[in-house]
């Protein structure tokens, strides 16, 4: 699986990155940036409770690879 | 640039027989003649076989994409011709001057998939009168919707334009949908640029021997570019691809930019090859075709901080990172302008911007940025230590809305 995130509804609370520091970084606005985008099954669990508590449902788990977006 | 003359260089094939300007209906078919019936099968094939490919930006494979479409009503056809990007003119050029090509290329397409479902969404109002009165003029016109559409550079992102003429706002959706499963009214959409369809028209009537007799294997036929600034044929042309990018732009030394505002700067034209499988591959994708020499007496850096602010003014708002990160790079560019060393700066925000935006906006314009600074190495350190260069910037890149 992947992360993946809709740009356009997250508001760069930045949660995610507090739940999932090991992957998820944030800039000075305060909006994430994913370092390792890729879950293997070790990891799944522990990114589903951040995708989970996400505010904005923007992150979100995806099954790699993600599509071209044309 | 509306004065520009239209030239081919060698070849032409979509501009056939616009030198004395508008083709009507009639003086279209006495250049083109009538396109044969193709199934969608058929259509797939020619279009692999001269490994077209489309011509808005991202130079996907026509054929997969065509492959990937269903056959019947539900499917729709899309024709892109918002040309959001001041730079380009080659879109309006053809819309203008050929509409009946661009229009025989889409009803090809709607007839090989058997649909009745075109739509063509254009931004510049001479191409919508043209395209408006080429509609009247042919018995197949009613099947055709067309649409003014003119939301900037990025609301003409393909997947914008879709979601706008179905009636929703005119900017790319956040999650990646393809508009050949969720296009136009949501349903599958075999959706492109304007010249796509024009070099599919093309395709038709000579067939792929003839159309791959000139061009690149890599991509046989023609294409069009919008040259500009010092350059010996300013304005749009058709040239074979497969040319030395020199014999294009020049030989001499300078900064040299190839695919417009989402493209790349390179310190000369080197060895490149015109054609969009080598120059993707050497780093500089051709995009739309703007191809750009700036003239030695405005200020370089001073455009490139102009086209930097223009593009972040073309940010749809939608996105943070995009939102707060095109505005600030802008800023740290005027800066350099200035003379202030904040080039670590820089660097650091061109490399948050990547994969970071419901489109491709923030990839370009980071692009356009970073290769903008490591082409013009002498502009550069000339403001570093004098705050100008002593030039002014003459907008030679054209950041308003083109005419
Ligand atoms: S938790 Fe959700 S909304 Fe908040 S920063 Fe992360 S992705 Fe954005
Ligand atoms: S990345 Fe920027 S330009 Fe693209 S949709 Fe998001 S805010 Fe708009």
């Amino acid at each position: 699986m992947r992360l993946e995130i809709d740009w356009t509804r997250c508001d760069g609370h930045g949660l995610c990155a507090r739940l999932l520091p090991e992957r998820i970084g944030l800039d000075d606005a305060g909006f994430p940036v994913l370092g390792d985008r890729t879950v293997d099954t070790d990891d799944l669990a522990h990114a589903r409770r951040a995708v989970s508590a996400c505010p904005r449902l923007a992150l979100r788990l995806e099954q790699a690879p993600s599509p071209a977006t044309r | 640039m509306t004065t520009s003359p239209n030239t081919a260089l060698g070849t032409a094939r979509v501009l056939a027989g616009t030198s004395r300007g508008r083709l009507d209906l009639h003086a279209h078919r006495d250049a083109h003649g009538m396109p044969p019936r193709r199934d969608a099968a058929q259509l797939v094939r020619d279009a692999r076989a001269v490994r077209l490919l489309g011509r808005g930006g991202a130079a996907f494979p026509v054929a997969t994409k065509l492959a990937s479409l269903p056959v019947g009503s539900r499917s729709r056809v899309l024709v892109n011709g918002s040309e959001g990007e001041p730079a380009s003119h080659k879109d309006r050029t053809l819309m203008r001057l050929a509409p009946h090509l661009v229009l025989d290329g889409a009803l090809a397409v709607a007839r090989a998939l058997e649909t009745r479902r075109v739509t063509v969404a254009v931004g510049d109002p001479a191409s919508y009168r043209s395209l408006h009165d080429a509609l009247l003029e042919r018995p197949d016109g009613q099947a055709v919707r067309l649409v003014r559409h003119r939301e900037g550079f990025v609301g003409g992102e393909i997947r914008a334009v879709a979601r706008a003429v179905s009636g929703g706002p005119a900017s790319p959706p956040g999650r990646r949908v393809l508009p050949t499963v969720h296009g136009v009214d949501g349903k599958p959409t075999f959706a492109s640029n304007v010249e796509t369809f024009a070099q599919l028209a093309v395709l038709l009537e000579l067939g792929v021997d003839a159309y791959a007799s000139v061009g690149d294997a890599d991509e046989p036929g023609t294409t069009l570019l919008t040259l500009l600034g010092d350059l010996a044929h300013p304005g749009v042309v058709e040239v074979p691809t497969g040319l030395p990018l020199a014999s294009v732009v020049g030989e001499q030394a300078g900064p040299l930019l190839v695919g417009g505002y989402h493209g790349t700067w390179l310190p000369s034209a080197g060895d490149l090859v015109l054609s969009r499988p080598a120059l993707r591959a050497a780093g500089a994708p051709l995009n739309a075709g703007v191809l750009a020499r700036l003239p030695h007496d405005t200020c370089a850096l001073g455009e490139v901080a102009a086209v930097a602010r223009w593009l972040a003014d073309q940010s749809a708002g939608q996105c943070g990172p995009c939102v707060f990160g095109l505005p600030s790079l802008a800023d740290s560019v005027e800066r350099l302008c200035r003379g202030e060393d904040v080039r670590a700066d820089v660097s650091r925000r061109v490399g948050l911007l990547p994969g970071r935006g419901a489109c491709a906006h923030p990839d370009g314009s980071a692009a356009f940025v970073r290769s903008a600074l490591t082409a013009m190495p002498a502009e550069l350190d000339t403001h570093l230590r004098h705050g100008t260069c002593g030039r002014p910037v003459l907008g030679a890149l054209p950041v308003g809305r083109a005419a």
